[in-house]
């Protein structure tokens, strides 16, 4: 095992090194210069210069990465041109939003999706099943800006049930949190959960084929007996690996949720930076989404390693 | 080995073209994708409106010479749909080809030399690293938003989706006992890649086709959505429903249009990836 995540981890590192250089690159060729941006439209060469040398644009691009990155190790993230303020405490204040977002987006599509999964898999009555099969496919398909505005026009304009948008914190309130939280998170969650249902009906139908379930069933333990201690604690690991990846995409369908419901996340901050041509802020910020996505499938290559002694062996 | 010696023999594999292509579900994926393409392309026949003309009736319900109501700057919804529609067969006619060409022909790279190998994998890594929207994001911030960055944006993310497969099939089928057999023959590098190995892997590249095709729907419904796509006054299925969620106290039916045929358009392709599914990769 830990012959696996010393193989393992380098790869990552590596990957997250070239999307760092890429990304930095990358905004380097956009155009507009941010320092004739910031002095105003009418300052002379030389405030535009003071500017940029300020900023630390006047240094040679290899000076300019290294210094971005020793800010990015030592948590000096910069200053926001747009917002007037660090970055950090910017990043800091949208990720708590983010992080209850995708969080309540992972509990209602670990449940959801469960359901769905057992429900297409288990179930003799074969109108159970098409009916969660035909709710797989549908949540699966439907694009998050679909079910958001649906959902909005839905809960919050024909029934005035819930809050169209906005935020209340849901640990400073959890009474009125929840309702804030409810509809974006059920809106990126079940596209998450359609994934997992699926890979854990087809699971699920692997492992019911395997000679101990029949021997188990020979044997003439109950049904329900069977599903919980034989069937599903073989069919969950490689639902696992499919929960990691799907889980590092949520950063990106948290752009558009957080967009629909106006909820004051990472997300909305990336949109601003990119809009608004903070090349800083967008720059921390798309290397943010790419480690998110990095560490959690290197995560997830691991528990699913430890799962499963075979994948530590694969393609020595 | 008997399944190996069936697979290059040509005859059956009309037939299991037909079987994809003539599953229910991708039957119905195709004739709502084409009915939809068309209405998009004949949009000028099917409506008297000009999708960008402004008047005086704003927010209109459904009814009175506007099919779908008006928006707030007293534009055409249904023309505005229609003409929305364009964009989409753009993006999956443009921006899905190149992609996938670009990443095939990587991923057949990677069948040259090991280390070609190596430096590809990597590179396809990275390129997996950056998602859909976040590639999005980082194009859009590059050359600014707009239907180029969509453009692009739907062409990169597919680099390495079809890299990836085009390399595993290159990389199976070449020691492939018929393929050995090809290149003792004295069969060239390029016919045998063009004539023999990949027609045999074809199959999960065309699967991933169709899967494309709904990605780049619904890529380009997510970037018009946060602004960073196809931007006012031109219309965009992704754009037309962004801008409905401010009226829809007005006029709910504003955001019924884009819904429905983003909808359908999605749904439509991933019928037909499944159906194609079905019959060609499940032997």
């Amino acid at each position: 095992m830990i012959r696996y995540s010393l193989r393992r981890v380098p790869s990552g590192v590596l990957v997250l090194a070239v999307a760092s250089v890429l990304v930095f690159a990358v905004l380097r060729l956009a155009p507009g210069d941010p320092a004739v941006v910031l002095a105003g439209p009418d300052a002379p060469p030389e405030t535009v210069a003071k500017v940029r040398a300020q900023l630390g644009l006047s240094d040679s691009l290899p000076a300019q990465y290294a210094h971005w990155l020793k800010g990015l190790l030592t948590g000096d993230l910069g200053h926001s041109y747009i917002l007037g303020a660090p970055i950090g405490k910017l990043i800091g204040h949208g990720l708590g939003a983010t992080l209850e977002l995708t969080l309540g987006a992972l509990v209602l599509a670990v449940l959801i999706g469960g359901a769905a999964g057992i429900g297409a898999a288990v179930p003799r009555n074969r109108q159970v099943r098409a009916l969660a099969n035909g709710f797989t496919s549908l949540a699966g398909a439907v694009p998050p800006y679909v079910t958001g505005v649906l959902l909005v026009l839905l809960f919050a304009v024909t029934v005035r049930l819930l809050p169209a948008g906005g935020r209340v914190p849901i640990l400073s309130d959890p009474g009125i949190g929840w309702q804030y939280l409810i509809m974006p998170a059920l809106c990126l969650a079940l596209p998450v959960a359609a994934v997992l249902a699926r890979f854990l009906a087809a699971s699920i139908r692997r492992v019911r084929d395997e000679d101990y379930v029949r021997t188990a069933v020979a044997k003439g333990i109950a049904p329900r007996r069977i599903l919980v201690r034989h069937v599903l604690p073989n069919a969950l690991p490689p639902v696992v690996t499919v929960l990691g990846i799907q889980v590092g995409q949520l950063l990106g369908g948290a752009i558009v949720v957080e967009a629909i419901f106006a909820w004051p996340g990472v997300g909305q901050l990336l949109l601003q930076g990119v809009l608004g041509r903070d090349y800083l802020l967008t720059q921390d910020l798309l290397l943010l989404a790419v480690a998110v996505f990095v560490v959690l499938q290197t995560l997830t290559d691991l528990v699913q390693a430890a799962l499963d002694p075979r994948r530590r062996l694969e393609g020595r | 080995m008997t399944a190996v010696m069936e697979a290059p023999a040509a005859a059956p594999r009309r037939g299991q073209w037909r079987r994809g292509f003539g599953t229910p579900s991708a039957r119905i994926g195709l004739a709502v994708v084409g009915l939809m393409y068309l209405a998009g392309l004949a949009a000028p026949l099917l409506t008297g409106h000009d999708p960008e003309a402004q008047s005086a009736h704003a927010l209109l319900g459904p009814g009175g010479g506007h099919l779908l109501g008006t928006d707030e700057y007293g534009r055409d919804l249904w023309a505005r749909v229609l003409y929305g529609i364009r964009v989409d067969v753009l993006v999956t006619v443009v921006a899905v080809p190149i992609g996938a060409v670009l990443g095939t022909a990587l991923g057949v790279l990677c069948g040259v030399h090991r280390w070609v190998d190596v430096v590809l994998q990597r590179a396809f890594d990275v390129m997996l690293a950056f998602t859909a929207l976040i590639l999005g994001v980082t194009v859009a911030a590059v050359i600014g938003p707009g239907l180029p960055a969509v453009l692009v944006t739907v062409a990169g993310v597919n680099v390495p989706l079809f890299g990836r497969i085009a390399r595993d099939a290159v990389l199976t089928q070449r020691d492939l006992d018929y393929v050995v057999a090809a290149r003792t023959v004295g069969v060239g590098p390029v016919r045998l890649l063009l004539r023999h190995i990949l027609p045999n892997g074809v199959d999960g590249l065309v699967v991933q086709g169709a899967l494309s095709l709904s990605l780049a729907v619904f890529v380009e419904g997510a970037m018009s959505f946060v602004g960073i796509g196809v931007r006012a006054p031109a219309p965009s299925l992704g754009s037309l429903l962004r801008s409905s969620v401010n009226f829809l106290h007005q006029n709910p039916a504003y955001a019924v249009g884009p819904m429905v045929a983003v909808t359908l358009l999605v749904v439509a392709f991933n019928l037909v990836a499944d159906g194609l599914g079905k019959g060609l990769l499940k032997r």
